[in-house]
Parts: C-alpha cells; structure tokens; sequence
C-alpha cells in the first residue's frame, strides 16, 4: 500500500520530485533568511537605542 | 492612515507575531498536504500528476503576485521618494525568485508526462522565463551595487519595467497558442475546477502565503536593522 502510494499511478518520480524541489528550495530560502537576520542581531541593540532616545526627545518636545 | 507602513509598526509586528504565523502555517501544511497528495482525486486526463499543480499554481500566483508588488513599490519609492518601499521590494524579492524557480521546476516535471516535453519556448513558458530573469536581475543588483542610492535606483527601474511583463503572463495563454492550459480559476468568473480540487489548491496557497510573511518579516527586520545602521 505504502509503496502504492509512493509510485503514484507510475507518475511517482515526477510529483515527488516537485514536492522535494520545492520543500528544499524553501526551507533554503527560510534558513538563509533566519541566518542573515542572526548575523546582525549583535547590533539589533543600536536599533533599540536609537527608538528610546526618539520617545525620550519627543517626550521633552511635548512638555514644552 | 499610512501608519501602517512606518518601518516600527513592521517591526513590532515581525517581533509579536512570528510565533502565531508558524503555528498556523505548520498547521495549513499538513492540511494541505493531506488533502493534495492523500485525499484530492485524481485527474481523468493527467491521472496523478494533478497533484503536482498544489505546488506548481500556487508558486506560480505568488511569484506573480510578489513582483507586483515589488513594480508598485519601486514606482512608489523612485517617484515620492519613500525609500521604506524599496526596503520592502528588497525584502520580498528573494522570497518572489524562490517561488517563480518553483513554478518553473515544478511546470517542467509536470510537463513532461502530460505534455511529453519539459520545457518549450511558447507564450506562458517564456513571459514566465522572463520574470524569473528579472528576479535574478532584480536581486543580483542589489548585491553587486555597493553605493545603496544607486542600486535602489537602478532596481526600482528593474521593478517597474518588470511590471509590463506581469499582464502579459496573465494574458499570454489567451493571445498565443500555447500548450499551457487556460486558467482555471479567475477574477471574474466561477472557477472551472471541481471543489474537491478547488479546496487544496487554496489551502496550499494560504500556506505559502503565510510562509512568505514569516520570510517576508523577518527579511524586512534585518533590511530595516542594516539600513538603519549602516546609514549612522
């Protein structure tokens, strides 16, 4: 039955192979994406501390 | 109103709701993939190898649908000047390539046993060529350019040239001879597939769009982190 499944009315090798390609293509596209993103996380600070000192500017701005 | 689209509502989105994201994707690919490869009948003509279309259709709308967006963006950051659009672009480009390389692979293995070619230089097949080309364009640039006001300029003319190409994807079936089917599904009229094959095909374009999004946002959070501390 297993194997039933696997063959696909005899097309097995074509649809399997458009499933595998598109799994791995994708999983590739997430992997580098995740990587990319931890690359930089070191300095994600920077970010976060240029946002406090914006909401601490506006926040002098505003009692004026 | 167009608060929307300010990098920190991005930001704080991408941080609060990747885990939520995940969940339902992993949710609506076992769905989907049930309902493809396990429950969904079987063709009377292409017998099994329909089931390659849950791949193939819904890469092929989002490949289509990612560089309309990337032609809106780049004509909006080149005209208005709002460089968070071209970030946008940028970051959803590799996303647009990987999808429009699936449509291609996964059309060729289909194509074979129904069509007993892989690959032939019709209408559909070629505008789709094309579009693939202009996602390696559209991406290559951006890496080779180092001066970032250059590459943003030249790439958003890629994206907007690149746009003429999407309707003539879209049409190409109906002004040529192709040996692409019609579409199945339009805007406009009831779709001419069962729902029995109707209901995976959209389960499993939900599930690469909701793929695209986590991809898309965490994309856009380190193109945001760079460009903001690069620019320092």
């Amino acid at each position: 039955m297993i194997l039933e499944f696997l063959n696909m009315g005899g097309y097995g090798l074509y649809i399997w192979l458009s499933y595998a390609f598109a799994t791995f293509s994708l999983i590739f596209l997430y992997y580098v994406s995740v990587k990319k993103l931890n690359s930089i996380k070191n300095i994600e600070h920077l970010y976060q501390a240029e946002k406090a000192t914006e909401v601490s500017v506006s926040q002098e701005a505003n009692r004026f | 109103m167009f608060g929307i689209f300010k990098p920190r509502t991005f930001f704080n989105l991408a941080n609060n709701s990747i885990f939520w994201l995940k969940t339902i994707f992993v949710l609506t690919l076992i769905v989907g993939l049930i309902l493809a490869l396990v429950l969904s009948p079987i063709d009377y003509l292409q017998k099994d190898t329909v089931r390659i279309m849950y791949v193939h259709v819904p890469s092929s709308w989002i490949a289509l649908f990612i560089f309309l967006i990337i032609g809106v963006s780049s004509f909006v950051s080149l005209i208005f000047k709002i460089r968070v659009f071209s970030v946008y672009a940028k970051s959803l480009a590799p996303i647009g390539l990987v999808f429009s390389l699936i449509s291609i692979v996964t059309g060729s293995l289909w194509g074979y046993p129904t069509w007993g070619t892989f690959w032939t230089w019709d209408g559909r097949l070629t505008s789709m060529f094309i579009l693939v080309i202009s996602y390696i364009l559209y991406v290559s640039l951006w890496s080779l350019i180092k001066n970032y006001n250059l590459a943003e300029k030249i790439t958003n003319i890629i994206g907007i040239v690149g746009l003429i190409n999407i309707p003539i994807i879209k049409f190409s079936v109906v002004w040529w001879n192709t040996l692409h089917q019609p579409a199945s599904i339009t805007l406009t009229a009831a779709p001419t597939i069962h729902s029995s094959m109707l209901a995976p095909l959209l389960i499993m374009f939900f599930c690469f769009c909701i793929l695209s999004l986590i991809i898309f946002l965490i994309r856009y959070k380190y193109e945001i982190i760079n460009f903001r501390v690069n620019k320092k």
